[in-house]
C-alpha cells in the first residue's frame, strides 16, 4: 500500500516540484475522508494541486470558478421544464462529482459559498423538495485567495470548520523553480497523467486509515493539547471535539500513508498545524497567516504525556 | 454592570457580618456607643431597600463627625482599650457606609479579621474561640464569594466550603505556632487593660461590711485540683492576709517584719493540690492551712501567708501541699505584741464581759469556749445585710444589733480575746468550695469569702477559732449557696438553701457545672500553657537545649525549607504518574540529557531518535532498538510483559 500511495506522490511530484510534504498532506487530507482548502496566493500552483490529485486518483473531475454573481443553481443544477414531456427535468449541476475544484470560493457570495457548503457536510443536495445523493466518494478541493485580498467574501468559522485540512503552498524554491520554468508545459504534463489508483483501491486505503492502531497514550496527547487551547490565554477560544477527532483522523491517515502501524506523536505534530491552523483565532487577531504560528506555539507548549 | 460593583447580596452579608464581629464587645462598650452602632447598622440595611434612605456625602460626614465627638467625650483622650475599640466599632459600622466597590468590602473583611483579634483582648474563653472560628470562616467565605468573577444565585455554599477548609488547613500552623513559638511570660496583651474594672477579690484590709459585698459576686476566686480525695468542708480554710492591726474600725495587715525559715510540727499526712487562680490585683496566694511547700518564687512570711511576684491581673496556676493538723511552737515577743495590740475604742462593757469570763475559768483554752459560748448562746443571727454601725461598731455589735457577718464575728471575737491577754489575729481568704463532680475539683467563688480568727495557746500555738461556725454553722458544713435576693431586707437572717428540690434548678445546675468543668480544663491546658510548660515540651521533643531565638529561628528556616518542598509536591500532583515503561522512557532520556542530549518536552520519540542519531552515530544500534521497543509498547497495539522486561533491561544496560 505504501508504494502505491509513494507512487502516488512520486507522480505529482513531476508536476508539482519540489512539494512533497505539501502533496503528501493534501493526499492524507483525501485518505482520512475530508475537504481539503488550499489558501495562497494566485500563481502557486493551487489549482494545478488539485487537478493533479484528481487525475492521479482516478476520479471524476469538476470544476467551478466562483464569481460575485455565482447562483447557488449555478452549483447544485438547475430544473428545467421541458415542453415536449410537459414536466421538469433536473439538470445536475457540476457538484455531481466524485472530486469538485471549487476554485477562489472566497469570491463568491455567502449564498453561493453556503450551497456548497451544505453539499459537503451532507454530501448530499435538497432540490424542489427530492434530496439527491452525491457521488461517492466526494471531495472537495477548494482554494482561495489569502482574506486580504480585495474582492473576497471570507468563509466564516464555522465553514471554516467542515475543511478537515488548510494547506499553503508557498513559492518553490530556487531549485524547484529552475525546473518548473525550464520545463514543459504543466497542463500538457498534466494531460499525460495516467491514474495510479483505482475506485477500489481508494476505498480500501479509507478502510485501512481507520485500522491505524491509536494507543491510550496517543489519547492523552491529543486531549492535552485540547485541553491547553482551551486554557491558554493565547487564544480566543478552544479547539472543538470535531477538531479533536479531524487530527486523530488526519495522524491516522498520515500514519499509513508513511508506512506505520499505529499512530506517534509525531504524526500527530506533522498534521497539526494543517489540522487545526484555520481553527484557530488569538485574542489580538492579526490576521493573516496567524494560525500557523498558533499551531506552532500550542505544539511546542504541550509536553507529551 | 460594573463587575466592581457591589451588589446588594454581597453588602447585606458583609452587614450582618460586621454586627456580629462587633456583638461580643456590647458588654465592654458604653451603652451609647453600642447603641450608635447599631443604628449605624440598621440605617445600613434600610438603605440597602429604600436607597433613598442612603445619607449622602456631607450628612456621612456629619454622622462621622458626631460619633468621633460621642467617643472623645465618652472617653477623652481615647485611655484605656475599650476607648480604642469603641472608635474601631464606630468606624467599622461607618465604612459599610461607603461600601460600593469590591475593593471597599477587601478593606471592610480584612478590617473585620482585625476587629476580632481584639476580642482576645479581653477574654480568652472556650466559647469566644469557637464564635471567632465561625466568624474567621464567615469572612473567608465572604472573601472568596466577592472575588469571584460573577456571582452566583442561591447560597454561597461552595464558597463557605472553600473557606472552612481553608481555615482547617490553617489549623496545624496555628497549633505548631501555639505549642512551639516561644512564649512571652505574662499577656502581652494586658499592656493597657483597663485592670481595675470588674475584678473583684479580697483585699489586705477590712473594713466591717467589706466582705459581705464580695459574697454577692458568683465569680470564681480560683479552681483547685487535689491529688487526693478532697478534706471536708470543715477543713478547707484557704489562707489569705493575716491581720494583726485594728483602730477598732479596720483590720489591716501591720508591721511583722521576720524573716528566716518558718516552720511548724505536724503528723498529719500533707495534702497536695494545684490552684488555678483567676486573674486577681493581689500579690498573694492562696493555700489551705497550713501550707508546707510552695509553688516557685513565692515566700512564706512568719503569719504563714503566701507571696508571690507577678502574679496579678493574670490566671496563674501554681502547686501547693498543706497540713491539716499543725503545732506553730512558741510565740516571739514581736507577734506577741502585735497580738495584744488594742484600739483606743475598748468600752467598759467589752471589758467587764471579758473579766466575767476570766472570772470563772483558769485556763485560756477554757476562756476561748466560754467566748464561743457567749456567741452561741445570745441570741447573734448571721446576716449579710447587717444594721450600719457607727461610731463604735465592735461595742455596737456585741451588745446591741448581734446580727453580723463572718467579719463581725471574726473582729469583734479577736478584739475580745485581746482584752483577754490572748494573743489573736484575723485571718482572711475563702472557706468551703463548690465540688464539681465533673472533673473533681473545687471550685471556689469570691461568695466564699471568710474571716476567722487565730489565737496563741500554750498547749497548740496558733489555733484557728472560727466564731462564725459557732452562730452559723450551715455556713462552714456546706458550701455558701443562698439565693441573695431572698436575704435582701438587712438585719434578715440569712436561710440557707437546702437540698437542690427542684428538677430544674438541678439540671441548671449539672449544666452550670459541666460548663465550668470544660472552662477549667480550657484555662488549664489552652490558656495555662506556660513557658515552663513549653521547656518541657521542647525537652520531651529534643529541643531543649534551643535558645527562644534559635527556636523562632528554626521555624522560619523550616518554614523556607518546607514552602518549595509544598510546591514541588503540588506540582507534581500534576503531573500523571508514568508507568513502567514510560519511567524506563524517561530514564533513557535523562541518561542521553546527560551527555547534551536533551529531549524537548513535546519531542516525540521518533524525532527525538533521529537526533540522537544524527549526533551521535555510534549510538545508533542501542538507540533504535530501545525507541523502536517503546514506541511499540507505548503507541502500539500489544503490551507484552516480556518486551517491557526487554524494555527494561536495555535501558538499564544503556550508556552514553
Amino acid at each position: 500500500m505504501k508504494q502505491l500511495l509513494d507512487q502516488v506522490v512520486m507522480e505529482a511530484g513531476k508536476i508539482i516540484v519540489g512539494k512533497e510534504h505539501t502533496l503528501r498532506l493534501a493526499l492524507t487530507c483525501l485518505l482520512a475522508n475530508g475537504h481539503l482548502l488550499i489558501e495562497d496566493l494566485p500563481g502557486v500552483g493551487k489549482t494545478t494541486l488539485a487537478h493533479t490529485l484528481a487525475r492521479l486518483l482516478g476520479l471524476q473531475y469538476q470544476r467551478i470558478q466562483f464569481t460575485s454573481d455565482l447562483l447557488p443553481a449555478d452549483i447544485i443544477g438547475v430544473s428545467v421544464y421541458h415542453r415536449g414531456e410537459e414536466s421538469f427535468q433536473f439538470h445536475p449541476g457540476p457538484v455531481f462529482t466524485q472530486l469538485l475544484l471549487a476554485d477562489e470560493i472566497n469570491r463568491a457570495t455567502p449564498k453561493a459559498q453556503s450551497a456548497l457548503l451544505e453539499a459537503m457536510e451532507e454530501r448530499q443536495v435538497t432540490i424542489d423538495g427530492s434530496t439527491r445523493s452525491l457521488p461517492l466518494p466526494f471531495f472537495v478541493i477548494a482554494t482561495q485567495n489569502p482574506a486580504h485580498q480585495i474582492g473576497t467574501f471570507p468563509l466564516p468559522e464555522s465553514q471554516l470548520d467542515r475543511f478537515l485540512m488548510r494547506l499553503h503552498i508557498g513559492y518553490p524554491d530556487a531549485r524547484a523553480e529552475r525546473v518548473l520554468l525550464n520545463g514543459e508545459d504543466r497542463r500538457s504534463l498534466l494531460e499525460q497523467l495516467d491514474p495510479c489508483l483505482n475506485l477500489e483501491q481508494l476505498r480500501a486505503l479509507q478502510q485501512q486509515v481507520a485500522r491505524v492502531h491509536v494507543s491510550d497514550a496517543l489519547l492523552d496527547y491529543i486531549q492535552a493539547l485540547l485541553k491547553f487551547s482551551r486554557h491558554s490565554p493565547r487564544f480566543n477560544h478552544g479547539l472543538s471535539p470535531r477538531a479533536g477527532l479531524a487530527l486523530i483522523n488526519s495522524a491516522r491517515a498520515w500514519a499509513l500513508q508513511a508506512g506505520h502501524s499505529q499512530v506517534l506523536p509525531e504524526d500527530v505534530q506533522t498534521v497539526l498545524s494543517a489540522t487545526v491552523a484555520h481553527r484557530l483565532h488569538s485574542d489580538s487577531d492579526t490576521g493573516v497567516r496567524e494560525g500557523a504560528g498558533l499551531a506552532q506555539f500550542l505544539l511546542e507548549s504541550v509536553p507529551l504525556p | 454592570m460594573n463587575p466592581n460593583e457591589l451588589g446588594r447580596r454581597p453588602l447585606l452579608a458583609l452587614s450582618l457580618i460586621t454586627l456580629l464581629l462587633v456583638a461580643p464587645h456590647f458588654v465592654r462598650l458604653d451603652l451609647r456607643i453600642s447603641l450608635a452602632f447599631i443604628a449605624v447598622i440598621l440605617l445600613r440595611l434600610a438603605s440597602l431597600y429604600l436607597p433613598r434612605l442612603h445619607p449622602g456625602r456631607w450628612l456621612l460626614l456629619g454622622i462621622t463627625l458626631a460619633g468621633a465627638a460621642l467617643i472623645f467625650t465618652l472617653y477623652p483622650l481615647l485611655i484605656g482599650l475599650p476607648a480604642k475599640v469603641a472608635l474601631l466599632a464606630l468606624m467599622l459600622g461607618l465604612k459599610l457606609m461607603e461600601c460600593r466597590r469590591r475593593r471597599d468590602l477587601y478593606v471592610v473583611v480584612f478590617l473585620g479579621y482585625f476587629t476580632l483579634s481584639t476580642h482576645f483582648l479581653f477574654e480568652q474563653g472556650m466559647l469566644l474561640v469557637a464564635y471567632a472560628f465561625v466568624l474567621v470562616i464567615g469572612l473567608s467565605g465572604l472573601l472568596i464569594e466577592a472575588s469571584r468573577a460573577t456571582s452566583r444565585p442561591g447560597w454561597p455554599l461552595h464558597s463557605l466550603r472553600l473557606a472552612a477548609g481553608l481555615t482547617a488547613q490553617s489549623l496545624p500552623i496555628m497549633l505548631v505556632l501555639f505549642f512551639l513559638f516561644p512564649r512571652i511570660e505574662g499577656p502581652l496583651w494586658n499592656l493597657g487593660v483597663d485592670n481595675s474594672t470588674g475584678k473583684t477579690g479580697l483585699s489586705d484590709s477590712i473594713t466591717l461590711g467589706s466582705i459581705s459585698q464580695l459574697i454577692r459576686s458568683r465569680a470564681v476566686a480560683f479552681r483547685v485540683d487535689f491529688d487526693q480525695a478532697i478534706p471536708p468542708p470543715r477543713l478547707r480554710y484557704w489562707r489569705g492576709p493575716v491581720l494583726w492591726h485594728t483602730d477598732g474600725r479596720r483590720w489591716s495587715r501591720g508591721r511583722l517584719v521576720e524573716t528566716g525559715p518558718v516552720t511548724f510540727r505536724s503528723d498529719a499526712d500533707p495534702v497536695g493540690y494545684q490552684v488555678t487562680l483567676e486573674p486577681s490585683p493581689n500579690d498573694w496566694l492562696y493555700a489551705l492551712d497550713l501550707p508546707e511547700t510552695l509553688p516557685a518564687g513565692a515566700t512564706l512570711s512568719a503569719d504563714y501567708q503566701i507571696s508571690a511576684k507577678n502574679v496579678r491581673n493574670r490566671r496563674y496556676r501554681y502547686a501547693a501541699s498543706s497540713r491539716l493538723d499543725y503545732h506553730t511552737g512558741a510565740l516571739s515577743e514581736r507577734q506577741r505584741r502585735l497580738g495584744l495590740q488594742l484600739p483606743d475604742t475598748v468600752t467598759s462593757r467589752m471589758r467587764a464581759l471579758v473579766a466575767g469570763w476570766r472570772a470563772g475559768t483558769d485556763s485560756d483554752r477554757q476562756l476561748v469556749s466560754r467566748a464561743l459560748q457567749f456567741f452561741r448562746s445570745e441570741p447573734f443571727y448571721y446576716t449579710l445585710n447587717p444594721p450600719l454601725l457607727e461610731t463604735n461598731p465592735v461595742d455596737q455589735f456585741l451588745f446591741d444589733s448581734r446580727r453580723g457577718f463572718c467579719e463581725h464575728y471574726a473582729t469583734s471575737f479577736t478584739l475580745l480575746m485581746r482584752l483577754a491577754g490572748i494573743p489573736a489575729r484575723v485571718v482572711t481568704g475563702y472557706q468551703g468550695g463548690q465540688r464539681n463532680p465533673l472533673g473533681n475539683y473545687l471550685i471556689v467563688r469570691q461568695s466564699d469569702a471568710h474571716a476567722w480568727s487565730e489565737v496563741w495557746l500554750a498547749g497548740s500555738g496558733w489555733t484557728r477559732i472560727d466564731p462564725t461556725a459557732a452562730v452559723a454553722p450551715e455556713r462552714i458544713e456546706r458550701s455558701f449557696e443562698f439565693d441573695l435576693d431572698e436575704n435582701a431586707d438587712p438585719g434578715v437572717p440569712v436561710i440557707f438553701a437546702s437540698a437542690d428540690s427542684d428538677l430544674l434548678r438541678s439540671v441548671m445546675k449539672q449544666l452550670r457545672l459541666g460548663l465550668d468543668a470544660a472552662n477549667a480544663s480550657w484555662h488549664r491546658w489552652i490558656l495555662g500553657y506556660s513557658r515552663q510548660q513549653q521547656q518541657s515540651l521542647l525537652q520531651l521533643l529534643g529541643f531543649g537545649s534551643l535558645s527562644e531565638f534559635k527556636l523562632a529561628l528554626a521555624m522560619v528556616l523550616t518554614t523556607a525549607a518546607l514552602l518549595p518542598l509544598l510546591l514541588l509536591l503540588l506540582r507534581r500532583r500534576e503531573r500523571i504518574r508514568p508507568d513502567p515503561v514510560q519511567g524506563d522512557y524517561v530514564k533513557f532520556c535523562r541518561r542521553l540529557a546527560r551527555r547534551g542530549l536533551v529531549r524537548q518536552p513535546h519531542e516525540g520519540p521518533r524525532d527525538f531518535a533521529r537526533r540522537v542519531i544524527r549526533q551521535r552515530p555510534d549510538l545508533q544500534r542501542q538507540v533504535s532498538a530501545i525507541v523502536n521497543l517503546y514506541i511499540a509498547l507505548r503507541y502500539g497495539p500489544s503490551d507484552d510483559p516480556q518486551q517491557r522486561r526487554r524494555l527494561h533491561r536495555l535501558v538499564r544496560g544503556f550508556r552514553a
